[in-house]
């Protein structure tokens, strides 16, 4: 995904008195979040939609170093690659969810196709764990970590736009790519990816 | 090993020699090399080679694309590339597209197609559609199993199908047809700006009315007193308020991996075959077929109307005074003066280099062809998901393609949905709804395990192995063989 990072250039609304009644917690890229939740149904909401709904503070940027530890409902820590994926690692750190960051789901636009990992496939960091198609493009996912895939989103075949919407929700009907078992490897892997506040300030840098 | 067969029996009359060198400010900045002596993973991916520009004098869209994935992959992650290639006449698919939608089979799979195709247009027997040539004509028609070996030794006049690694729509190309290729970095890629370079570089040839539109392809606008005749125009023509008609001249399409970008894009100069566009690009299978994935825009295209020659030239100055500043401080770098050389690529240069030779491999495989294909539904009669009316049907199909009320309401088993349906993912048939052999008059009653047939057999198939759909539907359904012979291109 590092070609999205900071090459697709989409004409962005100019979103910043929206985004001061939008406070989230898990907010990576402001005008994106306003995009991404804007365009979804309520009920599509993840947890983490909710929660980022009731975070108090106004702006992102100055609230994701109180957060940046953050667990989900079920005690996950999330991480983000320079390639713009995100792994959830569960709290016994035996298990993962991997998916595409709300910043790389902006920059590439409407994704048309989703093209997801066998079950069983085995991967190291860096490995090509699947593709998206968005305006022509044919964008690689790859693993941020060595792992195993248990399951792909197989709903993301019938709605590819469910990445643009929630691209970080990784409940039912989100916009995750695949769950994974992972090792000593992965959990290796893992310590060396950034945490949002990094994330944030990676993708802030990419900006200008 | 594959690419022994690649011909040297190839037409040679569109190729210049080296690069036209039709003006002198240009002719300062570059060196010719005669071959590709520095074409390896190791120079492509070497530090001081930042700016490189490569021409390929191949037509072999395997070879061709594979040059390209090979720079892709192991091009420094700093370097800027523009290949330039030209293909034998084939059909060029997205990475996620569906070849039986797509594509008209019946008719690519025909020896020497563009030669009938022509034949027919000059005698003035011209019709619509699939008519003009027939899959029972007097062409050879190829089984999947001779594919490779008509693959090795493709005349002119055969059309190849190609699935790409990039996204987007499909595209026909030929000899009249260059093709430009930029890899860069992620951080400098942008949609539209090498579109960009190559309008300049139009436009610098006097083709003044070439924009990039919307869509990221490059358009020409026709004023409504030029006349046409310099050109086939396919499809109907868009006309605005002003007249002006619009047509596509070349289309883009990205690859991004995780170090670097790639925009390719075709550029229509010089095609014969513009006129055929619509019949080799339409599937007789496609009103039946709801597909995932991504499925092509149709656009009027024209011929801009310059040698391949000019063209390649004047992209290559553009996409040195683009990246004049780099190149620059490249040469100074490795003590050089004043060029970036032009590489030329023959096909005996690049076919030693193992990860090409791969790349080959697996474009010309049937896998990568034919089961990368996105899952979709195959229905003969118009169903929930996919509402859209169908074609009528061949009367002599078997009678449950022609259900009465009287059957829907008088038979328990009756199925709910008449005719056919298929669910083929991976290339694959997973799951079939056929219909029950109720023609009384010549089968009688069947025991319930025999009603199925249809769908016992047609069951797991791979689409691309069935060289006749008749010896796979027995003898009962031989009407329904026939059918879907025409529809996914197959049979004799």
């Amino acid at each position: 995904m590092a070609s999205i990072a900071r090459c697709l250039r989409a004409v962005r609304p100019s979103t910043v008195s929206r985004l001061a009644q939008t406070p989230r917690m898990r907010s990576n890229w402001q005008a994106n979040s306003v995009r991404a939740f804007s365009t979804s149904p309520i009920s599509k909401l993840s947890d983490v939609a909710i929660l980022q709904i009731q975070a108090p503070t106004p702006l992102p940027v100055h609230i994701v170093g109180e957060y940046h530890t953050a667990r989900n409902c079920c005690g996950d820590i999330r991480k983000y690659t320079k390639e713009h994926e995100w792994v959830d690692l569960n709290a016994d750190q035996t298990s993962g969810v991997i998916g595409i960051s709300e910043y790389a789901a902006e920059e590439l636009g409407d994704v048309v196709y989703v093209e997801l990992p066998e079950e069983g496939k085995e991967l190291v960091a860096g490995d090509t764990l699947g593709a998206v198609e968005s305006v022509k493009s044919a964008a690689d996912i790859n693993s941020p970590i060595a792992c195993t895939v248990t399951a792909a989103n197989i709903a993301l075949e019938d709605k590819p736009g469910t990445i643009n919407q929630v691209p970080e929700d990784d409940s039912h009907g989100g916009g995750w790519i695949a769950k994974v078992t992972i090792g000593e490897q992965g959990r290796k892997d893992f310590e060396s990816l950034m945490d949002l506040e990094e994330y944030k300030a990676f993708t802030g840098s990419q900006e200008h | 090993m594959a690419l022994r067969a690649f011909s040297s029996r190839l037409p040679a009359a569109h190729y210049h020699s080296g690069i036209g060198l039709t003006k002198a400010r240009r002719t300062q900045r570059r060196l010719i090399i005669p071959s590709s002596r520095f074409f390896s993973a190791e120079a492509v991916s070497s530090p001081s080679n930042l700016v490189q520009v490569y021409i390929s004098r191949s037509t072999d869209p395997y070879l061709n694309l594979s040059i390209e994935h090979f720079l892709l992959q192991k091009s420094h992650p700093d370097s800027v590339i523009l290949l330039l290639y030209t293909n034998r006449p084939c059909i060029v698919i997205g990475r996620n597209q569906n070849p039986w939608v797509e594509v008209n089979l019946g008719l690519v799979n025909q020896r020497g197609i563009l030669r009938q195709l022509r034949a027919s247009s000059e005698s003035g027997a011209q019709e619509e559609g699939d008519a003009v040539v027939k899959n029972d004509a007097d062409g050879v028609k190829n089984s999947p199993k001779e594919v490779e070996v008509r693959e090795a030794d493709a005349d002119a006049d055969d059309v190849l199908l190609v699935r790409r690694r990039s996204g987007g729509g499909t595209v026909f190309h030929d000899a009249g047809n260059v093709n430009y290729s930029v890899i860069c970095p992620p951080a400098s890629f942008d949609r539209d700006k090498h579109a960009e370079m190559v309008v300049r570089a139009l436009q610098g040839l006097r083709k003044g009315n070439v924009r990039v539109n919307e869509r990221h392809d490059i358009v020409l606008d026709v004023p409504p007193t030029q006349p046409s005749n310099t050109s086939h125009d396919v499809d109907v023509t868009m006309n605005n308020m002003d007249g002006i008609r619009t047509f596509k001249i070349s289309g883009s399409a990205y690859k991004l991996t995780r170090t670097r970008s790639l925009h390719h894009g075709t550029c229509l100069l010089s095609s014969p075959h513009l006129l055929f566009l619509s019949q080799l690009l339409r599937s007789p299978a496609a009103p039946y077929i709801k597909a995932r994935g991504v499925e092509s825009v149709r656009s009027p295209v024209r011929n801009v109307g310059l040698s391949n020659a000019e063209f390649e030239d004047a992209v290559v100055a553009e996409f040195l005074r683009m990246y004049e500043d780099a190149a620059q401080d490249q040469l100074e770098k490795n003590g050089q003066t004043s060029k970036i050389d032009v590489e030329i690529l023959d096909e005996t240069v690049v076919q030693d280099i193992p990860e090409v030779r791969a790349g080959i491999a697996e474009l010309r495989s049937r896998d990568w062809i034919y089961t990368q294909t996105p899952q979709f539904t195959f229905s003969s009669h118009p169903t929930a998901d996919d509402p859209r009316p169908r074609p009528d049907l061949p009367t002599d199909l078997p009678s449950s393609f022609f259900p009465t009320n009287a059957e829907h309401s008088g038979s328990a088993d009756a199925a709910p949905v008449p005719g056919l349906r298929m669910t083929v993912r991976h290339g694959q048939i997973t799951e079939v709804v056929a219909p029950l052999s109720k023609d009384s008059e010549s089968h009688g009653a069947k025991t319930p395990g025999g009603e199925n047939n249809l769908a016992d057999s047609l069951k797991n198939l791979y689409l691309h192995h069935v060289d006749d759909w008749r010896t796979y539907v027995g003898s009962e359904n031989e009407s329904v063989g026939r059918w879907l012979n025409r529809l996914f291109g197959a049979g004799s």
